[in-house]
């Protein structure tokens, strides 16, 4: 070999040398902290405390309800609202009561273990600060991973806002997603609704604009790997006037969230909020107290759009001419096609309940506020 | 039997011959019994008005002692009178007075009379039939004047009998280059005392008038042996010669008594020649690479860069080149460090003993001195290794009087990446390059000036297209002065400039440049002063800083990115200091001093204030101040102690203590755990308070085995004021109002640090282990400024254990075989822990700061050197090194990191190096 071929091989060693390998992190730490998800709004029958506990990473539940909690606000006025608990960890208020713009709102939560011992939680109080209306929501189709080949449309939703009183310096949105999907098989229950909350942290900081307007706010894109679009969309935007405090807490919540993992990783970090436990006040309290305005728009989308993912195109499994010689019918295995018409009948089956029938994924009742027309 | 290196006699051959012979046999036959020489046989009878011969022949009869003269050399010699039992070698040296006489007292009660030269024989194991040769002259062909051993007068014979010491002072200098020598120990073994030659080759040393004898050792060079005539106060010159050997990787070391005779703990002198020994990690020598192999000095990981020392950051470390602060210090993200090896002369870390004349870091100093171009010839050396290449050129401008040293490396591993089957890789572009030049003028005896540059830069873009670049620069200008041989001077004029620039989503509109900049110039007056027992520096040290934290650009015209730029910091940081090293007794010696720094932080600036009651945060801002130019918005300063002693146990142990107070006005801005790209240097300001450190140690020193063995115990405790760390989830990238983000901190950190060295011979190896801990607390008081509820918790570079192994055998001359071993605990690490939503978000809840471990850090090096010829002149001599870094191939983990993939956490084990990384190196000497 020459010279410069050994150094071309050692040279190439070097280079691929660095590795990564996977593993689950397993620690014995106990670390079941209390989760508040409260919102306090101006509007009634909105105003829930969710209270649950953390788990280990290895469980694939998404929390464990904190139970038999006395919930209770108070404001700024002495008056005090209790919550009741609706279902397993998610308190609400009386539905005629709602927040009013200007007035501050201070959270107790009083635990109420059985033998162990019980801890007092309280927020930070909260003024409620007035939110303007969403000016539009808008949308556009756009092509989805240009270049590959195939030609498939996705959407992206915008929004504008602004408010021309400028009281509302921190903004905060969340969305919650309504659409209607049909199987694809001539099935009793093959139109449903399906729901979604956004899980991505909205906020804007409004105080650094010279005028208080936002516009072209990039909500979320629309993938056609979803069903979301094949017939038709709605979407609730809930638009929040939120604190400094609050905004940097979601702000950095956002950071650890968004940029972890690197080989200039930042030092992860506990973020509190604005809950502390009166007893033990070196306890971590998880989650925040919310108390804010909230206006809302909701938005349609019933366009065409190519190149849509068939999520239900794998269903069938079995063809069949005679329904009575199928085993467990009905409880393993479904009917999606049946032509009669032939001799012999032709039935198609599925192993899979979800394709025969759509209110295992979604609900056949159609929203009170679906409208038809849009 | 082979002559033991520290057993010394100091002949002249051709000038004895023929009386030596009968004393070389007489050796031979009563060099006996090995035990404690008989130096203190007491003479207990009248000898009042005796002859010599009579004296003689009584004591044979009456002491058992045996005498080894000539007639004629005592025949005129008549004793005094008999005044109480005296020690046999007080009376020989009453009587040998003015004679040139000499005499050794062996163990075995042999008294050997010598006339113009003296025996002297150092360590106590000598053997049976002992072959003596003058292992001093050995070889030496070219006998300088000084080397002989005639005895030399000093001073003024008639000052000969007057009481007290004499002080001799001196020179030395290289033969080969003319150029001073620093850091030769220059000892008198039979008083066990001795000096060190300063940075200007000069010492000085107090001793008893009469006849002495010096040794003058250091690495590379050979041993010098002198023998004086101290009359009076005097001065001498020295010339040593190196070391014949041609390869620099064979030299053999000798500053054995060094270890002894420092004043401070935990200051370590890297042998430039045993550091080049050490295996490479990708072919390249790296300094800081052989500071890692340290007691008490730690990495993050392997490829980050800086290091910690002794639990400090890697910020408190302060990297001078000829005294001039270089603020970035390594290359491709931390493989290798920024300052090639090439134009290294010497290395000094000090961990601990701090001299006052440094300042502006807490935690170590790492003194870089450059070398001075050939006064005599020119030179050069070319190299060739898998990822770089290098060349250094020196030689004289005008012979003995100027000369230049210019050095340079470069990489070309882009092609490699242009060669790589991987998309992602082959997008990948690293490339850095470094050049040092020196040039050196002596103007006179008394004046030196030299002129330095440095200049290093790299640059890196991953697959994305964002491209990170680096700069730095330094500017050098040093004038020597000696006032007179006892008042000397260095003043240093000096520019240091560092730069990066971020630049991404080129092409687009919203293409950009992030940039950040810190330059500094410094004045610095040193001067030295040696009076007597005490030698006494003193001296300022001024430096100017100019700090843009950071600036958003757009990159091209058609960018569309808003300009920003963070308001400059200026500030001087301004020091006087004083201290005195003095020799309090044999026993004793002391070093105290204090320096005064102080930090002006000038305007314009405009400063938010904050409502007490509540974190410092956009929300507590009550209103704000503004200083226009050149006025001072905020002030520090404050003494620092630096106090050292060492207490002589013996011939061949020490203990010394120390304490250090050191401050720092800059920090790195860093929350990531080892130095990122991005991070930022940062001014104390109105809020940021200089970080304090204070530092207790104490060790002790032995050295054993004919003390061809070193080994040295130092254990310390150290607290830090006003680290900072960070609040969570904050930016620290172009972030106006860092006070908004910061943590208060304040750490402790103490340690063990164990080692055993031969570092000398055909073998040499050494073993160091440390014990250490590092923690850190948050001091805040509100929610987000508290860490681990306030409770101590290890920092990120806490690696309690940590083992060093070295090995080299020098097969031949030509071919050498070195191999070390590291093992440390694994760094702290924070994991999750659990995980929770809120608002249909998963988030992870980690542990407390740091409560994990990464996995134990375990790693062989090896590398073999073959020198293709002996000849030192021989046009184009190759020099081949082989090596294989992380031999074991293991994997050893240098983060952990943890990602949320659909709702559940997955970990990632990033090993840098994943298997054995050989490569070859060649070098050229032309």
């Amino acid at each position: 070999m020459r010279p410069a071929r050994y150094i071309l091989f050692f040279a190439m060693m070097i280079f691929t040398g660095s590795c990564i390998t996977e593993f689950i992190p397993e620690t014995g730490d106990n670390a079941d902290m209390l989760v508040v998800e409260g919102l306090i709004t101006n509007k009634a029958g909105n105003n829930t405390v969710k209270l649950s506990k953390a788990q280990s990473l290895s469980s694939k539940t998404t929390g464990t309800p904190y139970t038999g909690c006395t919930v209770i606000i108070i404001d700024d006025l002495g008056n005090i609202t209790p919550f009741y608990e609706k279902s397993n960890g998610l308190y609400i208020t009386d539905s005629t009561f709602a927040g009013v713009v200007g007035r501050q709102y201070k959270l107790t939560i009083r635990t109420n273990n059985s033998g162990a011992s019980n801890y007092t939680y309280e927020s930070v109080p909260m003024k409620m600060i007035p939110v303007p209306p969403i000016d539009t929501i808008y949308y556009e189709k756009q092509q989805y991973n240009p270049g590959s080949g195939t030609f498939r449309e996705g959407c992206q939703i915008w929004f504008d806002s602004h408010d021309p009183d400028n009281k509302c310096h921190f903004y905060r949105w969340d969305y919650y997603e309504t659409w209607m999907f049909q199987l694809p098989y001539v099935v009793p229950n093959s139109i449903c609704w399906f729901s979604a909350n956004s899980n991505v942290i909205n906020i804007k900081n409004a105080s650094i604009l010279t005028e208080n307007r936002i516009t072209g706010y990039p909500l979320t894109f629309i993938s056609p790997e979803t069903d979301r679009l094949s017939l038709k969309y709605s979407l609730l935007l809930n638009q929040y006037s939120i604190s400094q405090d609050e905004f940097e807490y979601w702000e950095k919540l956002k950071k650890i969230t968004d940029e972890v993992g690197s080989l200039y990783d930042v030092t992860p970090s506990f973020i509190p909020g604005n809950v502390t436990c009166i007893e033990d006040p070196t306890q971590d309290v998880l989650g925040y107290f919310s108390v804010s305005a909230v206006s809302s728009k909701r938005m349609y989308i019933s366009g065409r759009f190519r190149g849509l993912a068939q999520l239900y195109s794998q269903c069938p499994s079995d063809t069949v001419n005679d329904l009575k010689t199928v085993e467990d019918l009905n409880k393993k295995r479904w009917v999606i096609e049946s032509n009669e018409l032939v001799v012999p009948p032709v039935y198609v089956l599925t192993r899979i309940k979800g394709c025969a029938d759509c209110t295992v994924r979604g609900t056949k009742d159609k929203p009170l506020w679906w409208d038809d027309s849009k | 039997m082979c002559l033991s290196l520290n057993t010394v006699i100091n002949l002249d051959i051709r000038k004895m011959r023929g009386q030596l012979k009968i004393l070389f046999l007489i050796l031979a036959l009563f060099y006996g019994s090995a035990t404690e020489a008989q130096q203190n046989v007491q003479i207990g009878w009248d000898y009042s008005g005796m002859s010599f011969h009579d004296f003689v022949a009584k004591a044979e009869s009456q002491d058992s002692l045996r005498f080894f003269y000539m007639d004629e050399w005592v025949s005129d010699i008549k004793l005094g009178e008999f005044k109480g039992p005296v020690l046999l070698s007080d009376l020989l040296d009453v009587m040998f007075r003015d004679k040139s006489l000499f005499y050794y007292i062996d163990n075995s009660g042999n008294v050997l009379i010598t006339r113009n030269f003296a025996i002297k024989i150092t360590g106590s194991e000598a053997s049976p039939g002992l072959n003596f040769i003058p292992s001093s002259n050995y070889g030496d062909q070219d006998n300088q004047k000084t080397s002989s051993s005639a005895y030399i007068n000093i001073g003024n014979p008639a000052d000969r009998n007057k009481p007290g010491n004499a002080i001799l002072t001196g020179y030395i200098t290289s033969s080969d280059t003319k150029e001073p020598v620093a850091g030769v120990t220059v000892f008198n073994q039979r008083l066990s005392s001795g000096t060190i030659s300063n940075q200007y080759g000069y010492y000085s040393l107090s001793m008893p008038r009469g006849s002495q004898q010096l040794q003058f050792t250091f690495v590379g060079m050979k041993e010098k042996m002198v023998n004086i005539n101290l009359n009076g106060p005097g001065e001498m010159n020295i010339d040593m010669n190196s070391t014949l050997i041609p390869l620099k990787e064979t030299v053999v070391s000798a500053d054995r008594n060094m270890v002894l005779k420092r004043y401070e703990v935990g200051a370590e002198k890297i042998n430039i020649t045993s550091f080049r020994l050490l295996p490479t990690s990708m072919g390249e020598s790296d300094i800081i690479k052989s500071v890692l192999l340290l007691p008490g000095v730690q990495t993050v990981g392997e490829g980050s860069a800086g290091f910690n020392v002794r639990g400090g950051s890697a910020d408190q470390n302060l990297i001078l080149m000829d005294g001039s602060p270089l603020y970035n210090t390594s290359h491709f993200f931390g493989f290798f460090s920024a300052v090639n090896s090439d134009i290294i002369q010497d290395v000094t870390l000090y961990k601990g003993g701090i001299p006052s004349r440094f300042g502006g870091r807490i935690s170590s100093i790492l003194d870089i001195n450059t070398r001075e171009g050939n006064l005599k010839q020119f030179k050069g050396n070319a190299g060739i290794s898998p990822i770089t290449t290098h060349f250094v050129v020196e030689g004289p401008i005008k012979k003995d009087t100027s000369s230049f040293i210019i050095t340079a490396r470069t990489t070309y591993s882009n092609w490699i990446f242009k060669l790589i089957d991987d998309p992602d890789l082959r997008k990948s572009r690293a490339s850095f390059y470094d050049i040092n030049a020196k040039y050196t003028y002596n103007i006179n005896k008394n004046n030196k000036l030299d002129f330095s540059g440095y200049l290093s830069h790299d640059s890196f873009r991953f697959s994305s297209d964002t491209v990170y670049s680096y700069d730095n620069s330094i500017l050098i200008a040093r004038w020597r002065h000696f006032f007179s041989s006892r008042f000397l001077s260095l003043v240093t004029l000096n520019n240091s400039n560092y730069r990066y620039d971020v630049s991404g989503e080129s092409g687009t509109t919203e293409a950009f440049v992030l940039s950040h900049r810190i330059n500094s110039t410094g004045l610095k007056a040193d001067f030295n002063y040696f009076l007597g027992r005490n030698e006494i520096n003193f001296g300022t040290d001024l430096t100017w800083y100019g700090v843009i934290p950071g600036s958003y650009k757009p990159a091209s015209d058609s960018s569309l990115v808003k300009s920003e730029t963070l308001a400059k910091e200026r500030a001087l940081e301004a020091a006087l200091y004083i201290d005195d090293k003095f020799v309090l007794n044999e026993y004793v010696s002391l070093n105290a001093g204090i320096r005064f720094s102080s930090f002006f932080v000038f305007g314009p600036e405009t400063i938010l204030l904050y409502d007490p009651g509540f974190t410092k945060s956009r929300s507590s801002v009550t209103d704000s101040v503004s200083y226009s130019a050149g006025h001072i918005s905020k002030l520090y300063g404050g003494p620092e102690f630096r106090f050292s002693m060492n207490f002589k146990l013996s011939n061949s142990s020490s203990l010394k203590i120390n304490y250090n107070r050191t401050r720092q006005y800059l920090h790195l801005l860093s929350n990531s755990a080892s130095i990122a790209p991005t991070d930022t240097w940062k001014l104390c300001d109105y809020y940021l308070k200089p970080q304090t450190g204070d530092q207790y140690a104490l060790g002790f020193y032995q050295m054993l085995h004919s003390r061809s063995i070193e080994a040295s115990a130092e254990i310390y405790y150290k607290s830090i004021d006003n680290m900072v760390d960070y609040k969570g989830g904050t930016s620290l990238v172009m972030n106006d109002n860092i006070e908004q983000s910061l943590v208060d901190v304040e750490g402790k950190a103490y340690g063990l640090e164990l080692m055993i060295k031969k570092p000398e011979g055909r073998v040499r190896w050494s073993l160091g282990y440390t014990f250490s801990r590092t923690f850190l607390k948050s001091i805040g008081k509100f929610n987000d400024e508290i860490i681990n509820k306030g409770k101590w918790f290890p920092a990120n570079f806490d690696r309690p254990n940590d083992l060093v192994v070295t090995f080299n055998y020098l097969f031949s001359r030509r071919f050498s075989f070195s191999t070390n071993y590291t093992w440390s605990t694994g760094r702290p690490i924070t994991y999750p822990v659990s995980s929770y939503y809120t608002n249909d978000i998963y988030i992870i809840y980690y542990s407390e700061r740091n409560k994990y471990r990464i996995p134990d850090y375990s790693r062989l090096d090896m590398s073999f050197r073959f020198s293709g010829s002996l000849r030192s002149h021989k046009f184009a001599n190759p020099n081949w090194t082989f090596s294989v870094f992380n031999l074991l191939g293991r994997q050893n983990v240098y983060s952990e990191y943890f990602n949320n993939i659909n709702n559940s956490v997955v970990g990632y084990k990033l090993s840098v190096f994943g298997r054995a990384i050989p490569s070859l190196t060649l070098s050229f000497d032309f």
